[in-house]
């Protein structure tokens, strides 16, 4: 006869199999179900995009502006859809036959897929919208072409500049007038910009850095195009001849290098090991462990959203040049919206993709990421009550002549990666700018003209 | 006749039952492996249909600098990393082995660092190995190294960093050690004792060459995951500084994902396939003089 404790534990069990079981029908059927209300007499225009964050909820505005106004009126509804990876999933997805109707991709990725095939040419499209270069600063109509076709449209801008942060500037005054510098304002040529960081750094009797008044590859994103201060370039588009040994692209990187060499390859890098992520308040420039940075419009809101104590500390100003000269030189950069080959709804697609490409829209999606305007045409509000004081700073940059685009190389990942890797050796001086500019340009010129026979023996190139 | 066609019967009966897992394997494993080798052949960009090249990438990978940069490296790594992980993971499994208290939790320690996922443990390592802020240099500098190594910023340690970090998920091969040493029978430590061997000649002559086949299993295991090196450095490093720590499937990756040369990439994937093969080959061929299987 089984006893009492074995009868209770037996019906225990029992019970509590019993009490899982009603509960995991209970979550099948009364529980929370994935995917949105979508409506029912609409297109859905799938768009995939890289952004998340702050950047996500910009872009989510702009696409319920478009989904309540446009988007009802011509039966379209755009589904945003967040994604990292965004390059390789839209060219996978472009593969099996399932592309997004919208890709928000980087503008460097337009050479290659363009060159590959992978998005439909957008031209016929904009000129039925009437979009057209007149619209756009030249740079940024330039970003959205290769080989002649329009391949993407911008959705978010920005350009270079030198954030210096004048408090710095201000407590160190004395040691900046001792090197003869103006601690009231920013470098005006590379070689002032060396004084100055040599003025501001502080360093131990053993070689450490604690604090440096600039250090060229930090961030380190834009090493690759360097050269635009010192006159040069590595790419000619007219003979589609990589020209890494350009004397202005030599310069370029024996300055780099130069850091290297007077502070300690090792020293430089055990220095640049303790900086924080960029999106942190342990960011190099907001830690504050450097006094000056190259970076970008969007700057701005990452300092107001990280270390709102440093609004009204930092000025923003144009990266000077080798040769005072060289004018308002700055690298130009873009998100663009482009629609893959084989997507489902080209012309829909096409018709949020201007839908973003409007000013208001525009300047709205601008203000929101803290960037500029890729339009020619700006409203005087835009730059009035812009998040970045000194965005008009920026917006002139962009539309100055000396406004450099990424280079439409086709091959440029595997550019990417050599100048990388090579801008790595140089910095742990392995390497002298000759020599590696030298290797680098006779390796990727044969990749790029395999690449080429390889486009044309798929009747690919016109 | 009727036996043959009640036979017939139970054969397509057993198809039948094994049919899923024979359609899955054709069409997911033996058709995409024919494939792969047809498109490393080709010039292949997934997005246009596969160019027949001949052996035209294996000839670019043959004249690729790069090429032969990261076979080095993984050469190099796995060099490192396998005999001193095998031997750190066999001489843990004979410290958790002895009788002693708290048996099952040191067993719980050395096991739960492999449980923790890649990329958590890729962070977590990135900040010890920070040259500036992190607990293994400020231990250093605490130790009076004034110069301690820069680690993942130094294109010198940041190779030995990684072989250091992969002594973090030894908790499997330890596991399997562990396994093949509690089945040494007792028996033939009493006798050795009793004819009057050392510590060192009792593992020598009695447990190293009882447990020889779990150590040539976990030297196969360990030749294959060291030459597949991904995760860690594409998190740590990203095969830097200076392709110092550049891997072979990180290229193969980079080739095939990013440059789109998804024919280079299947001719590295094959490449990569020989090279475990020969390897798996010559230690199977070896392991007749020094593997001992019990009853052979």
């Amino acid at each position: 006869m089984p006893s009492f404790l074995t009868r209770s534990l037996f019906v225990f069990r029992k019970l509590l199999v019993g009490a899982m079981i009603a509960a995991a029908v209970a979550l099948l059927v009364f529980g929370p179900r994935a995917g949105d209300k979508l409506p029912k007499d609409c297109v859905i225009v799938d768009y995939w995009e890289k952004w998340t964050g702050d950047e996500e909820a910009g872009m989510r505005q702009i696409v319920d502006d478009f989904n309540s106004t446009v988007g009802r009126d011509k039966h379209i509804f755009v589904r945003y859809l967040s994604t990292s990876g965004i390059e390789q999933k839209t060219l996978v997805a472009a593969a099996a036959g399932a592309p997004p109707d919208v890709a928000g991709l980087y503008n460097q990725d337009l050479p290659q897929f363009g060159a590959l095939d992978a998005l439909e040419p957008l031209d016929e499209m904009a000129a039925r919208h009437g979009i057209s270069a007149r619209q756009y600063k030249k740079v940024y109509w330039d970003e959205c072409h290769y080989d002649g076709r329009l391949y993407g449209l911008v959705s978010s801008a920005y350009d270079l500049g030198l954030y210096y942060n004048k408090t710095i500037f201000r407590d160190r005054a004395g040691a900046l007038r001792a090197a003869g510098l103006d601690p009231d304002r920013a470098p005006r040529s590379i070689q002032e910009l060396d004084q100055y960081a040599k003025a501001l750094n502080e360093i131990e009797p053993s070689g450490r850095i604690n604090f440096a008044g600039y250090i060229p590859l930090e961030p380190g994103w834009y090493a690759g195009y360097t050269c635009i201060w010192f006159g040069g370039s590595w790419w000619n588009e007219t003979t589609h001849k990589f020209t890494f040994t350009d004397p202005g692209v030599v310069r370029a990187y024996e300055w780099i290098q130069s850091y290297s060499k007077r502070l300690g390859a090792q020293q430089v890098a055990q220095f640049q090991s303790g900086f924080g992520a960029f999106a942190s308040p342990q960011n190099a420039f907001l830690a504050p462990t450097v006094a000056m940075e190259q970076q970008g419009t969007f700057f701005a809101q990452f300092i107001h959203n990280l270390k709102p104590s440093m609004d009204g500390q930092w000025v923003a100003a144009v990266f000077p040049s080798f040769d005072p000269k060289l004018k308002d030189a700055t690298y130009c950069n873009c998100d663009v919206l482009a629609i893959p080959r084989r997507a489902k709804h080209p012309e829909e697609a096409f018709e949020f993709i201007a839908f973003v490409n409007r000013q208001d829209e525009m300047e709205k999606l601008a203000n929101l990421h803290c960037k500029i305007s890729p339009l020619a045409k700006i409203s005087p509000g835009f730059l009035r009550h812009h998040s970045n004081p000194y965005i008009r700073m920026f917006d002139d940059l962009a539309a100055s002549p000396n406004a450099h685009p990424t280079e439409p190389v086709p091959i440029l990942p595997e550019v990417n990666d050599e100048l990388l890797a090579f801008t790595q050796q140089l910095s742990l001086l392995q390497v002298t700018p000759e020599e590696g500019l030298e290797r680098i340009q006779v390796r990727l010129q044969q990749k790029y003209d395999e690449f080429m026979e390889d486009q044309r023996q798929r009747h690919l190139i016109r | 006749m009727v036996r043959i066609h009640s036979e017939a019967r139970a054969f397509l009966r057993g198809m039948a039952f094994l049919s899923p897992w024979l359609i899955g394997f054709f069409a997911f494993t033996l058709v995409p492996i024919a494939l792969s080798l047809y498109y490393s052949f080709c010039d292949f960009t997934l997005l246009q249909p596969p160019l027949f090249k001949g052996l035209a990438n294996y000839r670019y990978l043959a004249n690729d600098p790069i090429f032969w940069k990261v076979i080095g490296n993984t050469a190099i790594y796995a060099v490192m990393a396998l005999p001193f992980g095998l031997l750190t993971a066999l001489g843990a499994a004979m410290l958790l082995n002895l009788k002693i208290g708290g048996q099952s939790i040191y067993r719980t320690i050395i096991f739960l660092p492999s449980l923790v996922p890649t990329a958590a443990a890729a962070m977590l390592w990135l900040w010890l190995f920070n040259a500036k802020l992190g607990l293994i240099n400020v231990a250093l500098h605490a130790l009076g190294f004034v110069n301690p190594p820069g680690w993942l910023t130094d294109a010198r340690w940041a190779m030995p960093a990684l072989v250091l970090m992969s002594f973090w998920g030894i908790g499997n091969t330890v596991i399997i050690f562990l396994a093949g040493l509690q089945d040494v029978p007792r028996e033939l430590y009493e006798a050795a004792n009793i004819d009057g061997a050392t510590t060192f000649d009792r593992i020598w002559h009695v447990t190293l060459p009882f447990i020889s086949p779990v150590i040539f299993f976990n030297l196969i295991i360990g030749i294959i995951a060291t030459l597949q090196i991904f995760a860690v450095p594409y998190i740590m490093t990203q095969g830097g500084p200076a392709r110092s720590t550049y891997f072979y499937t990180m290229y193969l990756y980079d080739n095939a994902f990013s440059y789109l040369k998804m024919g280079c990439g299947n001719a590295m994937a094959w490449v990569q396939f020989l090279i475990v093969l020969v390897l798996t080959a010559l230690a199977a061929w070896s392991s007749k003089r020094w593997v001992h299987y019990e009853g052979a």
